[in-house]
């Protein structure tokens, strides 16, 4: 979330990406460096123990939400 | 003592002034002296009637007066010319009342000498309240209203300042104790503390360090640690929202181990020692209250350990083989310093048979060999504690530091065909291919050798870490006495 802000701070569209366990610890952050909304995208748990190949499908999966997130007007808003 | 006076309090430019208390019988003794002098302005301590037949006699029962001048002791004659302190003196002693007030036949009757008494401004019991009134005002944090009918500890636990275990209440009083312990100004600011990048002032680790349960004196241990910690190398922030369990630990070295009672022998990474329990739970507390870190928001640890908690041991080294852990890193010998690491808990690591130091260093090895996986390398740091009795050995053996590391380095390079992933019948470890060479369990420099313990008990213990080097965390030294 500090690199989202860190982007964002130097006009680079941006969103953020994890999974479906960080949902919370995302929100948290976001309160915390002063968002009340920012553009993100949370893929299925888990993550580590996923081949190449499955991890290629959950990018293919994510892709048209992390595209509309990127170009969403409006990006994360304080 | 103060020579001007001060804008606050009402003094007269010029003449005698007195401070007094109907307590001291000393006062008592000199109530007529007063009296006699032809003008002299009487601040009295606790009876407002007090001494009788004066004409200017003023209240000092809020002790206003009394700090203003700095009274000691009662009574007190002091004497302003335009505006200055010019003189004081202080008891009863006849001779020397005549001549500082200039009058001759004062007290004729009285005792020649009686000493006087303490100023109710150092009584113990108003010690808190004066503490407050006089420094209250350096201090910057929002103030917690507790209504009177609340449980203070209980208040905390509803606010979110403790980590699971009561809190010491912060009041202005104990936050001010607090800050004896360092020269440092309160709103100077030690570091900027992940997760939420706040910057914490002495003052809020002051008061972190109250929360925990610190003396004072600990205070500079626990600033050097909050500076160590708050490092891009430590990496807090990382090392907070990693899904492994490890959190901060503290090895403490140099006098100030000494100086604040805290335990390197029996159970040094144990319980039951106050300096060591709350220094480490202090930093941990800042990362909480100041930094925003809290388990299930961005601490994201599966499971975490108990010495999450708080986790600091001074080390052993006047027992130890090797020189302190802070000068094999660049901390220069006589000087203190606290070492962070990441730390999961320590795990015990018998071997009661082992005479030489070749054996010993085996199985020392086959215990860091097993941290985070016993299949993986490079990765993640550790740490060995090595208790007394294992330490002997390579001290009889002429071993130092540096060789113990270069005998592991050589006995922890993993044989690619062990680790390979499905080797063993199990699916994790490294892919295959590539080349045969072994491969090194650890990053170079990815552990630390510390000695600690009591003196029976062939166990050391292995600390496992977390991914060490760029992107995960590496132990920081910093030297405690710039803090004190």
């Amino acid at each position: 979330m500090h690199d989202f802000a860190a982007l964002e701070g130097r006009g680079v569209i941006a969103a953020f990406l994890a999974s479906t366990q960080f949902v919370v610890a995302a929100s948290a952050q976001a309160r915390a460096l002063g968002y009340r909304e920012v553009p993100a995208v949370f893929v299925p748990h888990p993550i580590q123990d996923r081949t190449d190949s499955e991890v290629r499908a959950l990018a293919d999966a994510a892709l048209a939400e992390i595209i509309a997130a990127v170009t969403r007007s409006g990006q994360g808003r304080r | 003592m103060s020579t001007e006076r001060n804008a606050a309090v009402d003094l007269p430019a010029d003449g005698l002034v007195a401070v007094v208390k109907a307590d001291c019988p000393t006062c008592r003794l000199v109530e007529p002296v007063l009296a006699a002098l032809p003008q002299v302005t009487v601040f009295t301590q606790d009876d407002p009637g007090f001494p009788a037949g004066i004409r200017d006699r003023r209240d000092d029962t809020a002790l206003d007066t009394s700090l203003a001048l700095e009274v000691e002791t009662v009574p007190t004659l002091v004497r302003f010319a335009g505006g200055r302190e010019t003189g004081r003196i202080v008891g009863w002693l006849r001779e020397e009342w005549q001549e500082f007030t200039g009058v001759g036949g004062l007290g004729a009757d009285l005792p020649e000498y009686r000493p006087g008494c303490g100023s109710r401004t150092l009584d113990p019991d108003m010690a808190e309240e004066l503490l407050v009134r006089t420094r209250g005002g350096s201090l910057r944090s929002r103030r917690l209203e507790i209504a009177a009918l609340e449980d203070e500890v209980e208040a905390l636990y509803d606010r979110g300042f403790s980590d699971g275990l009561p809190v010491v209440p912060p009041t202005p009083a104990r936050v001010l104790r607090m800050l004896d312990g360092t020269s440092r100004r309160p709103d100077e600011v030690v570091a900027v503390v992940p997760p939420n990048l706040v910057e914490a002032t002495v003052e809020k680790v002051a008061i972190n360090a109250v929360l925990a349960g610190c003396r004072p004196e600990y205070l500079p241990v626990v600033l050097a640690a909050v500076e160590a910690a708050c490092t891009d190398e430590f990496n807090a922030h990382g090392l907070l929202a990693t899904t492994w369990g490890a959190g901060p630990a503290l090895c403490v070295n140099g006098p100030i181990r000494a100086e604040i009672g805290m335990n390197w022998a029996g159970n040094a990474l144990g319980q039951g020692n106050r300096a060591n329990s709350t220094i480490g739970r202090a930093l941990q507390l800042v990362i909480r209250n100041v930094g925003g870190g809290r388990p299930q928001e961005v601490d994201r640890a599966a499971l975490g350990h108990p010495g999450k908690l708080g986790f600091c041991f001074a080390e052993d080294e006047e027992g130890s083989p090797f020189e302190p852990l802070a000068q094999s890193r660049g901390v220069p010998a006589g000087r203190s310093a606290v070492t962070v690491f990441a730390a999961e808990g320590p795990r015990g690591l018998a071997d009661q048979i082992s005479r030489t130091p070749e054996s010993l260093a085996r199985s020392l090895a086959q215990g860091l060999r097993s941290v985070c996986h016993w299949k993986l390398p490079g990765g993640f740091d550790a740490s060995l504690v090595l208790c007394p009795e294992h330490g002997r050995t390579f001290r009889e053996a002429g071993w130092d530091r540096a060789r113990l590391h270069r005998e592991l380095d050589e006995l922890l390079l993993l044989d690619r065909a062990e680790i390979t992933r499905g080797a063993g019948g199990i699916a994790e470890g490294v892919p295959a291919g590539g080349s045969a060479r072994p491969i090194p369990k650890f990053r170079p420099g990815g552990y630390m050798i510390m000695h600690a313990g009591g003196g029976a008990g062939m166990f050391s213990a292995i600390v496992g870490g977390w991914a060490g080097g760029p992107g995960g965390s590496a132990p920081v030294t910093r030297e405690v006495d710039p803090w004190r």
